[in-house]
């Protein structure tokens, strides 16, 4: 068989230097002729290993990990020019022990089936893997729409988008909702800090979503479908719209698609402005209507008035991504995943401080844990792993103790949690949790649509007391204003952002109370994180008076003699730490 | 309706609701009152205040009552902690954001709250004895206080941060005003309530006693004053020299208080010859105000010595005496530095002393006085001595004082009361040689009554507090008595006399609740925002952002000419000055006080505006609309002017900007409101809860509390009820009133902002007689007498009457019979529909009614740009576009049409009347036409088709200035949609293309459907009125023909005459273009002024030899005429308006006729002087048309009516009105003023 390169080129691997990997061996392979095909595939979950070239030869795959340019002159001198495989380059492959080989084996890839496996600007490399097969099936064995949702349902998929709502019983309601207009929209506004698998999805395997959303077309009725796309995902717009043309072409979109007379379907592309609140379905309804994007009360729900007023469904992309899937494989192969209430699988985006970021698709009922440390390789650095944010924004932290937690919908609720979109931001003992809480309420209090009062003025009054704790300003009583606001945000808002903003808020005071407190009392930051709180003094039995943190000092605040302890004072100092990590000795103190 | 209803459980009662109801209505209907911010019922549920939150059971947290729709079984509570709790941060989250005054700093410092910024804005108005009841609802001594008040509010004006730095003059303008009234025959008189036979006793005729006795006895309690000097007044009489405050102005206010039925005892001293017992015996309840009259000594060693005395006795003695005493070459020490050592070194100057020293330990900074006396009394010539104290006093021989030894002080560190403290510098003492001593140190409180009433009480006692004053509860002023009160110095110790009037009203309040048997509370606080809770006021805010305006100072007596006790300060010298000073008023409260709903619920929910501190936002308020303001601090971004402007007026104009907590609302695009798509309507302004969103009046705002006095717009036939903001006869402003036409309250910018006019103070106001090129006014008997004079002088026929479309049916009526029964004559008209008139007469007939327009499934406006020139209309239309998505297509011969941007589809054409024609043919030559309606409902149809078809179809396209294809795909889309209503206005639309308009509507099976059809608008309030009241030369009332023989004798009848005018009647049109008319009687029209070809108009008046006119101001046509005559106005007329749509809406009159006589009567008067007697009542006259109204012929067909060609004939614009013209005028030049 003919030897194929394979270079990764999702936006991570192209943030990597993929494009110039792939550069490099196209240049080295007409330069010198040399006998292999190169292609292009996206991101296969190994981020952190970025650039990825896979190499299949007779012999079997490999995946070369941290191909730069340069490394790529090496891999192909030698894997196709001497045939000789270099073992610590190799992350993956299943001839040997290769150090991410857990990684892979470890996940259940349902929804990411086909993300670094195939070129996701060929429709040819998409039906080659079953693609369409699922629509094909469809018509061929004349399903009836009620069937297919019965498919849907008895599969157990809930909404990946963070509702976890069941996917089968949208398509029901929009299903029975009578209209000349129904619409089908994929909601790809992903904007979770830390949360990419949608774009990963988007950009490896594009028409998986829109066979997704033909099926569902085809479940309701809909006449019309619209994927909202955030803008920031130029690479995600770019090859949805070389799908779309390619699923013209074949006539799975457009006039009497797939054969049948008189089914008229076609889908267009929504760019969102950035907005994280159009991520919710009233507001992200309103903005394809080309409104101001703010939500608006529900019921009625888009099944009965969506878009136009007319009956819509609304699924993201993970849960579109998943449908063909099942449809092909049955509702029972993926009911075979995942625990009573939650089947299938979930894709998370690990992040934060794990060694291993990136994405991973594992199936329900895993523990927080093994996610972590099986998948994700444990914490950075060694230090002790603290707590996990699960959620974004809309979510909360989950902390140590609690990380025998599976992933399933109402576990992670009980935590205070949500399962979100999948975003897992992992925290360390160098963590300030209520910096963290502060973080998070900073992006949800930016991105409040400014509505409804609570959400607008309260994330605010809540973001300045937090900001007040961490600048060692905090009051007696603050925790419990905090906690007095958060639950008012949260019972007195319309949408989820206003509903969930104060998680983070909450679930760290619940886990963390101690931390608040010794802010609060005792004008300390555990963590050592926030700097007003943060106190360095000199130790004097270490000092040697070497001068160093003196001269490196930006305050001058630091006096002292040749050879003799220095001294800081504790009014010119800024808490910049230079002196501390300036320092050969290990004489600062900081406390 | 039950079939389908729901069963809910509202606060554990099962009630009713409907499939779409939303809880908040659900609640209202069952009179649930349920708070709600941005809820506007005009508008589409929008859910963002969160302060209408309920909980239902089974849904999480809780829910907006105001979006929620009802669902079966739906269980609900409306009210209990944890909602009041959500409800509460709410508004405090808003306020908290909420960078705004409710008050100006003057009101919220005066101590009894006076309404400063209100009672301004009345003087500025010239409402003096308005303004003068506005001040005595909190202090009814204003002409003394506008003298002697020491002006806590001018001190925090913030006039002040300006750089002509001096306060608004408050207090003179008070002074102006209360003088003024004092003056009047018509002056200020409170209502006294009925009778509640309790009895009050008051000890003491001081400011405090006589403003309990003002404040009880307008109750309707019966007070007695009881006083132990043997005048009124006690400190300002006896200690208030009357240099300061004259006694006649303290005789006249007391006189107004004693008018009301208060009675003062003098000469009784309670405890003396005055006992509890009598009291108690006698009265319900009894008030302590007893002052402060203890004066206390210099306190150093010799204080004891002759001609010591203490400052009050000093002035007191001589009122008391009425002697005063003679210092003729004496010197004399004042101790001292507060007003009462102003009061004494003043008056010992006017006692020629020879040198008159005021000695003080402090500096001048640290005077308590007031400033102007300080300034005054230097001026006068008193030697100041400050940093000085009295050690010694040194007596002669006679034991009279001899000289002072003083020490000088220097000072230290600041005291408790925050003054730095004097301390002595050794050894700088010095003497100086003085004749008198007068101490103004202090004064205590007087309590020798104290055992007297102790020993007489039942239940409780009368305490002193530690400081020898009297103990009553701080809120209250209840005493340990409890029918007992106590207020003013008494109570405080010495205070001021604002302080003794704001305690007064106190403890009025107390034990009017006490006698009432209520239970005793203080008046509830209402919310107020303040701009320095957020930050403290400073000069920097306020620079630069107002004109300069240089203070209107008090004028007084020349220093040299004050050696006598007359009154130094003099008054404003007139109405001019008070104005230009009222002009400086920065109106620092907010003008939406009386109907703001964040105030209003902030106080029942007592929120607090600094429960969450934090980051706030400043904005500029944006003036720059000439109507509308918008003040982004204020804004709690409900969002409901946003919506108003996009959901009901189309226009688009605002929009919110940013996210989160730097939203702001703020025109499209940043650009000024004028420059968007903003129709100047005003609807922002009615919907904004707050007062972010207000009327840029010309006029001090205020705010006043108005009287409501509701009215029918007088500009377009739509037909809107308005509610004139009123005071006194002057209007405030104007807001819509839910009516028969506009159900929901809504107006347009005519009735907003048109009505300054009301206000306008160059109103005619007699009958004006051209007397050698110039008017001289005469009475309106002469006047009668003169048009009597000259209608008999000629033929009847010679005289023409015209009446205007703004007028009411009333006033029409009476016209036509004045023409018709007096004159005899049939020559009676408007120049309004001069020579245009009969084609439009059937234009109200068979209309959709307004209504139904939202029911319609396509809107056509032909020409009409109905969103400015009939947009309550408009709105109905914009409204069922926007929430039904019902289409709109815009037929204009316009290049640039307002309306262009709202509709779907534009189509532009050259001319109506061939549009509409080729329409028509197109319909008839394709045979689209509704045969079952022609068959059954239509005559004339073979007639009209032959001839239509006749007609060459691309030239009627050439003359339309359409395509084929366009006309056809419009003719067949209007053809074919069930509910098309087509609306139109006489404005632009001629009588014949309307006419073809009812022949489209006709042939196509549209007319006088439910929701399908014509709606023609005209263009004024009565246009409709003039065709059914007979102003024409042909037509009786109800459109009946003169011709009509059963009508005549019905009218002769009536009128009870066998003589009428001839059965000739004659185009009216063609007589006075021919010059026939010798004697002209315009009422309320204006047709040189409005003339679109004026040498044409002027050419009609060339032959005419005798004009009267009737109007409100001296229009063009009436400064043409020989007599003109004051027209009275709607409100203050009455009477009745037919709408475009034939709806009948009659106003009262509530205001007084400014011109004397109202139309009704003068014309009334006219009928008179040739001998028929006729009822000037509305009523009376509206009754009279109804008996002649013709009778209901029932089934009568329609019928296609044949026009030839064309007949635009519109001469005059503003419908030929002054009023419309006026505004419009206005509008334009303020709108497009760069």
């Amino acid at each position: 068989m003919m030897t194929t390169v394979t270079v990764g080129l999702g936006s991570c691997g192209i943030a990597a230097g993929a494009n110039k990997t792939y550069e490099k061996i196209k240049a080295l392979k007409e330069q010198e002729n040399l006998p292999f095909e190169l292609q292009k595939t996206s991101c296969i979950g190994m981020c952190y290993r970025e650039p990825l070239v896979e190499i299949t030869d007779d012999t079997g795959t490999y995946i070369y990990g941290d191909v730069t340019a340069d490394r790529a002159v090496e891999v192909i001198e030698k894997h196709i020019n001497q045939h000789d495989p270099i073992r610590d380059y190799i992350v993956y492959t299943d001839l040997f022990e290769a150090a991410e080989n857990d990684f892979i084996q470890a996940q259940v890839k349902i929804v990411l089936r086909n993300c670094g496996y195939m070129d996701p600007e060929s429709i040819a490399d998409y039906e080659e893997r079953n693609g369409y097969t699922a629509m094909k099936t469809i018509v061929m064995n004349k399903l009836s729409r009620e069937e297919v949702i019965k498919t849907i349902l008895d599969s157990g998929l809930r909404g990946r988008g963070g509702g976890g709502f069941p996917t089968g019983m949208k398509w029901k309601f929009a299903n029975t909702n009578k209209s000349e207009q129904k619409y089908v929209i994929c909601n790809a506004d992903e904007g979770d800090p830390g949360a990419f698998m949608d774009r990963s999805v988007l950009e490896g395997d594009p028409h998986s979503i829109l066979e997704g959303m033909i099926i569902a077309a085809y479940a309701i009725e809909a006449t019309g479908g619209v994927i909202y796309c955030r803008a920031e995902y130029p690479l995600a717009i770019k090859r949805l719209n070389i799908a779309l043309r390619q699923a013209h072409e074949k006539g799975y979109l457009g006039k009497d698609i797939f054969g049948i007379k008189g089914w008229d379907f076609d889908i267009y592309i929504k760019e969102g402005a950035g907005a994280f609140v159009c991520g919710e379905e009233t507001a992200l309804i309103a903005s394809i209507e080309g409104e101001r994007g703010m939500p608006r009360k529900r019921p009625p729900f888009p099944a009965a008035s969506g878009l136009w007023k007319k009956p819509t469904n609304i699924n993201n992309v993970e849960t579109y991504a998943n449908v063909p899937w099942i449809i092909l494989n049955g509702a029972a192969a993926y009911a075979k995943y995942g625990t009573e209430k939650s089947k299938g699988t979930k894709v998370f985006a690990l992040a934060g401080k794990i060694k291993r970021s990136g994405l991973v698709e594992v199936p329900m009922g895993m523990t927080i844990k093994d996610v972590i440390f099986k998948l994700g390789g444990g914490i950075k650095n060694n230090k002790r792993f603290k707590a996990v944010q699960l959620g974004g924004p809309s979510g909360g932290c989950i902390p140590e103790y609690l990380s025998d937690t599976i992933v399933d919908y109402d576990s992670v609720n009980a935590t205070g949690a949500i399962m979100g979109s999948g975003g897992m931001v992992v925290m360390d003992e160098t963590t300030c949790m209520v910096d963290v809480a502060k973080f998070f309420l900073d992006f949800t209090r930016k991105e409040s649509c400014g509505k409804c009062t609570f959400c607008r003025m309260g994330t605010m009054r809540m973001l300045e007391i937090l900001e007040r704790i961490t600048n060692g300003k905090g009051r007696e009583g603050d925790i419990e204003k905090l906690e007095e606001l958060a639950y008012q945000i949260k019972d007195n808002s319309l949408c989820g952002l206003g509903q969930t903003a104060p998680n983070p808020v909450l679930t760290t005071i619940r886990y963390f109370r101690d931390e608040y407190e010794a802010h609060i009392g005792h004008k300390k930051c555990p963590a050592k994180v926030c700097r007003p709180l943060l106190t360095y003094t000199v130790d004097e039995e270490k000092c040697t008076g070497c001068m160093v943190c003196l001269k490196n000092c930006p305050a001058k605040a630091i006096t002292g003699e040749r050879k003799k302890p220095h001294l800081i004072n504790q009014d010119l100092c800024t808490k910049c730490g230079v002196c501390f990590t300036k320092c050969k000795f290990d004489s600062i103190i900081l406390t | 309706m039950s079939d389908n209803s729901l069963n809910i459980i509202l606060n554990g009662t099962i009630v009713k609701g409907y499939p779409g109801e939303t809880i908040l209505e659900l609640a209202r209907r069952n009179g649930i009152v349920i708070p709600t911010l941005c809820n506007d019922d005009r508008l589409e549920p929008f859910t963002s205040c969160y302060v209408c939150v309920v909980e239902v059971e089974g849904m999480r947290g809780h829910q907006p009552a105001c979006s929620t729709k009802l669902a079966e079984g739906m269980k609900i509570i409306t009210d209990n902690e944890g909602i009041r709790k959500s409800r509460k941060m709410a508004l405090e989250l808003m306020l908290s954001n909420h960078y705004a005054d409710c008050l100006g700093p003057c009101k919220q410092t005066c101590p009894a709250g006076v309404d400063v910024q209100g009672y301004i804005s009345l003087i500025e108005k010239g409402m003096y004895t308005d303004a003068v009841a506005l001040i005595k609802e909190t202090n009814p001594l204003p002409a003394i206080c506008g003298r002697v008040c020491v002006r806590p509010c001018e001190r925090e004006c913030r006039r002040n941060f300006l750089d002509e730095g001096a306060p608004v003059g408050i207090d003179y303008l008070k002074r102006y005003a209360s003088d003024h009234d004092l003056e009047s025959p018509d002056k200020f008189v409170p209502a006294v309530k009925k009778s509640t036979g309790k009895k009050i006793a008051v000890i003491g005729a001081g400011p405090g006693g006589l403003s309990v006795g003002h404040f009880m006895q307008i109750e309707g309690h019966q007070v007695d004053i009881y006083e132990a000097a043997p005048k009124s007044g006690g400190w300002l009489r006896y200690g208030i020299p009357e240099y300061r405050l004259p006694n006649d102005i303290l005789d006249k206010e007391v006189k107004n208080i004693t008018d009301l039925g208060v009675n003062i005892f003098y000469n009784k001293k309670f405890g003396e010859n005055l006992s509890y017992k009598e009291i108690r015996s006698k009265y319900d309840a009894l008030v302590l105000t007893i002052g402060s009259q203890k004066g206390t000594g210099v306190g150093c060693t010799g204080d004891d010595a002759g001609n010591v005395y203490s400052g009050i006795d000093f002035l007191k003695n001589m009122e008391v005496t009425g002697q005063r005493y003679d210092f003729k070459g004496k010197t004399i020490a004042v101790v001292g530095g507060g007003n009462t050592a102003m009061d004494c070194c003043r008056t010992s100057i006017r006692c020629n002393a020879h040198k008159v020293y005021v000695i003080y330990r402090r500096t001048e900074k640290e005077m308590p006085a007031n400033p102007i006396e300080i300034h005054e009394s230097k001026l006068e010539g008193v030697e100041y001595m400050f940093l000085t104290l009295p050690k010694t006093i040194n007596k002669n021989e006679k034991g009279d004082v001899e000289s002072i030894t003083c020490i000088k002080m220097e000072l230290g560190e600041p005291d408790a009361s925050g003054r730095r403290r004097p301390v002595p510098v050794e050894g700088s003492d010095f003497d100086l040689g003085v004749d008198y001593v007068l101490a103004a140190i202090g004064q205590k409180t007087d309590v020798n009554f104290i055992d007297d009433i102790n020993t007489n009480a039942e239940g409780g006692a009368l305490k002193i507090n530690k400081w020898g004053d009297l103990d009553a509860d701080k809120n209250t002023l209840q005493t340990g008595i409890p029918s007992v009160f106590a207020a003013g110095d008494g109570v405080t110790g010495p205070a001021t006399i604002i302080e003794a009037i704001a305690q007064a009203r106190i403890a009025s309040v107390s034990a009017h609740q006490f006698v009432m048997g209520l239970p005793i509370r203080p008046a509830a606080k209402p919310f107020t925002s303040k701009r320095d809770n957020f930050k403290k006021q400073l000069a920097q805010d306020y620079l630069d952002k107002f004109e300069k305006q240089i203070r209107e100072e008090m004028p007084t007596l020349p220093a040299e000419g004050r050696m006598n006790f007359s009154e130094v300060e003099l008054g404003y010298k007139g109405a001019d000055v008070a104005h230009h000073e009222s002009q400086r008023c920065l109106e620092c409260g907010c003008t939406a006080f009386f109907n703001c709903d964040l105030q209003k619920y902030s106080s029942e929910y007592n929120a607090r505006q600094n429960y969450f501190e934090g980051e706030f936002r400043e904005y500029q308020a944006d003036f720059r609309h000439p109507y509308i303001e918008i003040d982004n601090n204020k804004c709690i971004l409900c969002a409901r002017c946003v919506r108003i402007c996009r959901e009901v007026v189309g226009a688009n104009a605002l929009g919110l900007i940013n996210r989160g907590f730097d939203t702001y609302v703020a025109p499209a695009m940043g650009e000024a409101l004028q420059d968007t798509h903003c129709e100047s309507c005003g609807m922002c302004i009615s919907t904004c809860p707050t007062g972010a969103i207000t009327e840029n009046v010309i006029f001090k705002p205020g705010p006043v509390k108005t009287k409501a006095v509701e009215s029918i717009c007088t500009y377009c036939s739509v037909g809107c009820a308005i509610s004139l903001q009123t005071v006194n006869g002057f209007t405030f402003g104007v807001t819509g009133r839910k009516g028969l036409v506009n159900a929901d309250g809504n107006i347009c910018r005519y009735a907003k902002f048109g009505y300054n006019y009301l206000n306008d103070t160059s109103r005619i106001t007699a009958p004006m007689l051209r007397v050698n090129g110039k008017f001289e006014t005469i009475n309106f008997e002469k006047a009668f007498g003169i048009i009597k004079e000259k209608i008999s002088e000629v033929n009847p026929n010679d005289n023409a009457f015209f009446g205007g479309a703004r007028l009411s049916n009333e006033e029409m009526y009476l016209i036509h019979k004045l023409a018709r029964l007096a004159v005899k004559t049939n020559n009676v008209g408007s120049f309004h529909y001069l020579g245009r008139g009969e084609s439009y007469r059937k234009n109200c007939e068979y209309n959709v009614p307004f209504s139904e327009i939202k029911d319609a499934s396509l809107i056509c406006f032909i020409g009409t740009e109905i969103n400015r020139d009939h947009a309550v209309a408009g709105f109905m239309a914009q409204n069922a576009h926007f929430v039904k998505k019902i289409p709109q297509v815009m037929v204009t011969v316009k290049e640039n049409n307002s309306l262009s941007h709202k509709v779907n589809q534009e189509i532009k054409i050259k001319s109506y009347y061939h549009f509409i024609k080729a329409m028509n043919h197109f319909i008839l030559s394709k045979g689209l036409e509704n045969g079952l309606f022609l068959r059954d409902r239509v005559e004339g149809f073979e007639e009209y088709k032959k001839q239509l078809l006749a007609l060459d179809f691309h030239d009627l396209l050439k003359e339309a200035g359409i395509g084929a294809d366009e006309l056809g795909n419009f003719a067949k889309t209007y053809n074919n949609e069930m509910n098309a209503v087509i609306l139109f206005s006489e404005k632009e639309i001629s009588g014949a293309a309307s006419k073809e308009l009812f022949n489209l509507a006709m042939i196509t099976g549209k007319l006088g459907k439910t929701a399908s059809g014509l709606v023609a608008v005209r263009e004024k309030n009565n246009s409709q009125g003039l065709f059914d009241m007979g102003v024409s030369p042909h037509y009786g009332i109800g459109g009946q023909e003169l011709a009509d023989a059963g009508y005549i004798a019905r009218l002769k009848d009536k009128w009870k005459t066998e003589l009428l005018a001839t059965d000739e009647t004659k185009c009216l049109h063609g007589i006075v273009q021919d010059g026939q008319v010798k004697n002209m009687f315009i009422f309320g029209e204006d047709p040189v002024g409005c003339a679109i070809d004026r040498s044409y108009v002027d050419s009609l008046f060339k032959p005419v030899e005798f004009l009267v006119v009737q109007d409100y101001f001296m229009t063009e046509t009436a400064s043409m005429a020989d007599l003109v005559l004051p027209a009275s106005l709607p409100a203050e007329t009455g009477g009745s308006y037919t709408n475009a749509q034939k709806v009948i809406q009659q106003f009262q009159a509530e205001m007084k006729p400014k011109p004397g006589l109202t139309n009704l009567r003068q014309i009334a008067g006219l009928l008179a002087a040739f001998g028929h007697k006729v009822s000037s009542n509305p009523i009376d006259t509206f009754m009279e048309v109804v008996t002649l109204f013709p009778e209901n012929n029932g089934n009568e067909k329609l019928r296609l009516c044949i026009t030839l060609k064309d007949n635009h004939h519109r001469k005059y614009r503003y419908g030929c009105d002054a009023v419309m013209k006026r505004f419009e005028e206005e509008f334009e030049r303020k709108i497009t003023k760069p």
